[in-house]
């Protein structure tokens, strides 16, 4: 019992404190813009992620001493627990305690839905430093929700036409049974098909723990394809490299896919069986620009291993915002003007040129397919083709622009 | 075990509710999220109390029920447009009757093969929810609509005002499963969990018993669950894991499982402890762990246990002093 008044009571000093705090920052002439990251640092499978785009927007933004327009920015992290509800109620904290200018976050679809809700009701800019899900920059679209990482349709709407064009007359299909797995899938299908290319298996293994692709890679070997195109991240991405050696089917056909199946974070743990995989995505670290290689460099130099496309989506976030609040002249009260600086900065990131398209406020970019390969005794990268500008239709969102 | 006069459980119980408006009163706005976390947490928890404390039935699978109100308020409250006081009753309806078919076989049989049909049809509910396009899948749904409480001045979309509403609930919750425990019911209750075979033999119908605690628990459940979709206006398959059930289980466990009120106060611990330590550090969950793991080798009752055992130690010293 006296656990509870005791909570009660740090409660009073903690509130105390804050109230304290908010007087003393009245009385200074430039409070910092505050920057609200809501992500899953502590639980679930993305605690990496959420790891490396805090690291890398520090990056970022350490390289203006973390300051814009005379303003210091100021980050906030807040622990999503991997559970949407948490996601929501710390995103109204850091909005109706801390004051916070926007936020960023987070990684997990549910957790999306649960702050996209409030980020549009409550009016306070939202960016989504990574999720997929097309709908959010499109039916769904909301004016205060914007994206700079990318949308599935985005990674792969031009890899059929490439992959048709490369020979690969004759595909598989391969993801989970569930809504990113569809959206890449049907993504990619539709322009292959159009190229000429025909799907000649098409599989959705039960979304979560799968201890074996067995079945799924027999089917795919009688089908007889000439690549199969999937769509894997995590250990379950490791597992099918592994095994599609294993079962000897690099001999007999391509395995391709959207490029998280052979991510940074993924390699060490899938070693040379990782070689001679083909991906397509919005960023590999072999991305030939000074603002990659000055990146890497120092990611490299501090973390001591290779920064991934989560990473490289963190820093980007952090460049934007802050061209964008140079942009607005250190202004944050009006949020509409915050989210038109938005729209009107152009930057040169990680992923080359970036910016924010006000017709759906998901990302431009340019997107890349590559190849792992061995390179001296380690699978490294190289980029076979660059498409430019890769900007995603309205797809139902009217926020015209 | 029985519980104890009902003047000193009443006055604990109004102890428990002042300390959380205190709570309410000093905090800022991110405590208010967690009195409402605790409330929630608190009903579920009572819910499973009534099974594994009373009944002796362990479930494994509460977290579907939970869910299963959640889903089902956003279903008719939103893609059927019911009004919210309808669409939340016709939830919790839904959480019994689907306690009702899951119960008619789990209560036929006992142990270890009760705790797995109750987590086997948790994960398959869980899985369906995953897979579903209708509800968004593993995205979740968001629009879920509120009571309009206007009618008495409070709007449950600011989350103060929601927090002592979900309060207020876990508390009538709490009176009404007072009464259901105290009741013939609740001892026959605890006699088949005593002795099923005796309680067999004196004429009781004991699977009647068991499922009827199965199907108030699912519905209590399905309260809490609609209490949750309300409070972030969002439904997801994230609300009927079964790691969820776990951590209500445990919450039983160390409030003392039979105890509402101890297990509404290891529901408070809960949520305050993860809160803590998850802004200490981001191993938590290991802190946390440890914590518990001690609790319960400490009070092998639950917190229920340690507070009468010291209750008990206290009068005993008060009648030596008398005595002498």
């Amino acid at each position: 019992m006296h656990k509870m008044r005791r909570a009660a009571v740090r409660a009073a000093i903690v509130g105390a404190a804050i109230l304290g705090a908010g007087v003393a920052g009245t009385a200074q002439a430039q409070a910092p813009v505050k920057i609200g990251l809501v992500l899953p640092y502590s639980a679930g499978p993305f605690v990496a992620i959420a790891n490396e785009i805090t690291d890398s927007m520090a990056l970022a933004l350490e390289e203006s001493g973390y300051m814009a327009a005379g303003r210091k920015i100021e980050i906030l992290r807040e622990d999503t627990t991997h559970k949407p509800d948490v996601a929501q109620a710390k995103a109204k904290k850091l909005v109706f305690e801390d004051k916070v200018d926007m936020l960023v976050g987070p990684v997990a679809s549910a957790e999306l839905t649960a702050l996209f809700d409030f980020a549009h009701q409550a009016k306070v800019p939202l960016i989504i430093p990574n999720a997929g899900d097309n709908e959010v920059t499109g039916e769904k679209c909301s004016p205060w929700v914007l994206r700079t990482s990318f949308s599935n349709d985005q990674i792969v709407r031009d890899m059929g036409r490439w992959m048709a064009g490369k020979g690969f007359k004759k595909v598989a299909l391969l993801a989970f049974d569930y809504k990113a797995g569809h959206q890449l899938m049907g993504g990619f299908k539709k322009p292959f098909t159009e190229a000429g290319g025909t799907i000649v298996t098409e599989q959705y293994p039960p979304f979560g723990r799968l201890s074996d692709f067995g079945p799924w890679l027999g089917k795919i070997r009688d089908a007889k394809p000439d690549a199969v195109f999937t769509f894997f991240a995590g250990p379950p991405a490791t597992l099918l490299v592994q095994q599609f050696k294993e079962f000897g089917l690099d001999r007999e056909m391509k395995l391709a896919g959207a490029g998280w199946l052979v991510s940074p974070l993924s390699l060490p743990s899938q070693g040379k069986a990782a070689a001679g995989v083909i991906g397509v995505l919005n960023y590999v670290p072999a991305i030939d620009n000074p603002v990659n290689k000055s990146y890497q460099e120092r990611f490299q130099a501090k973390f001591k291993r290779t920064g991934s496309e989560f990473g490289a989506q963190g820093y980007d976030t952090g460049k934007l915002i802050h061209a964008a609040l140079t942009q607005a002249g250190g202004k944050t009260d009006d949020k509409a003007a915050l989210v038109k600086a938005m729209h009107a900065v152009r930057i040169e990131g990680t992923r080359g040129p970036l910016r924010i398209d006000p017709r759906t406020n998901n990302v431009v970019q340019d997107i890349y397919v590559f190849e792992t390969e061995l390179q001296g005794d380690k699978v490294g990268y190289k980029v076979l083709d660059r498409i430019r500008d890769v900007q995603d239709p309205p797809n139902g969102c009217k926020l015209g622009g | 075990m029985t519980p104890p006069a009902s003047h000193s459980r009443h006055a604990v119980a109004l102890l428990l509710a002042v300390l959380a408006v205190g709570y309410w009163l000093a905090s800022g706005y991110y405590g208010k999220e967690l009195v409402a976390e605790t409330a929630i947490t608190a009903i579920l928890a009572m819910s499973l109390s009534l099974l594994v404390g009373q009944a002796g039935l362990v479930s494994l699978g509460h977290a579907a029920y939970f869910g299963i109100g959640a889903y089902a308020l956003a279903g008719f409250g939103q893609k059927l447009g019911w009004p919210p006081a309808l669409a939340m009753a016709a939830a919790v309806a839904v959480g019994a009757l689907l306690a009702l078919v899951v119960g008619w076989v789990a209560v036929r049989l006992a142990g270890v093969f009760f705790i797995m049909i109750t987590l086997a049809v948790g994960e398959m509910i869980h899985a369906w929810f995953l897979k579903d396009r209708s509800f968004g899948g593993v995205g979740g749904m968001s629009g879920v609509p509120r009571l309009d409480l206007s009618g008495i001045g409070v709007d449950l979309a600011d989350p103060a005002q929601f927090a002592l509403f979900a309060l207020a609930v876990a508390l009538l919750v709490y009176l009404l499963l007072d009464r259901l425990v105290l009741s013939p019911f609740g001892q026959t209750l605890r006699a088949i969990h005593q002795n099923e075979e005796r309680a067999r033999a004196l004429g009781c119908p004991v699977g009647r018993y068991k499922l009827a605690a199965f199907v108030v628990a699912g519905a209590v459940a399905a309260l809490a669950g609609t209490l949750a979709a309300q409070r972030s206006a969002f439904v997801s398959p994230e609300l009927m894991t079964w790691t969820l059930s776990g951590e209500i289980l445990i919450v039983v466990i160390v409030g003392g499982s039979g105890s509402l009120l101890g297990v509404s106060a290891a529901a408070a611990l809960w949520i305050g402890l993860r809160h803590q330590l998850s802004t200490m550090t981001d191993h938590w969950m290991l802190a946390m762990g440890v914590i518990f793991v001690v609790l319960v080798l400490v009070a092998g009752d639950g917190i229920d246990g340690a507070l009468r055992g010291l209750w008990r130690r206290i009068a005993a010293r008060r009648a030596a002093r008398r005595a002498a």
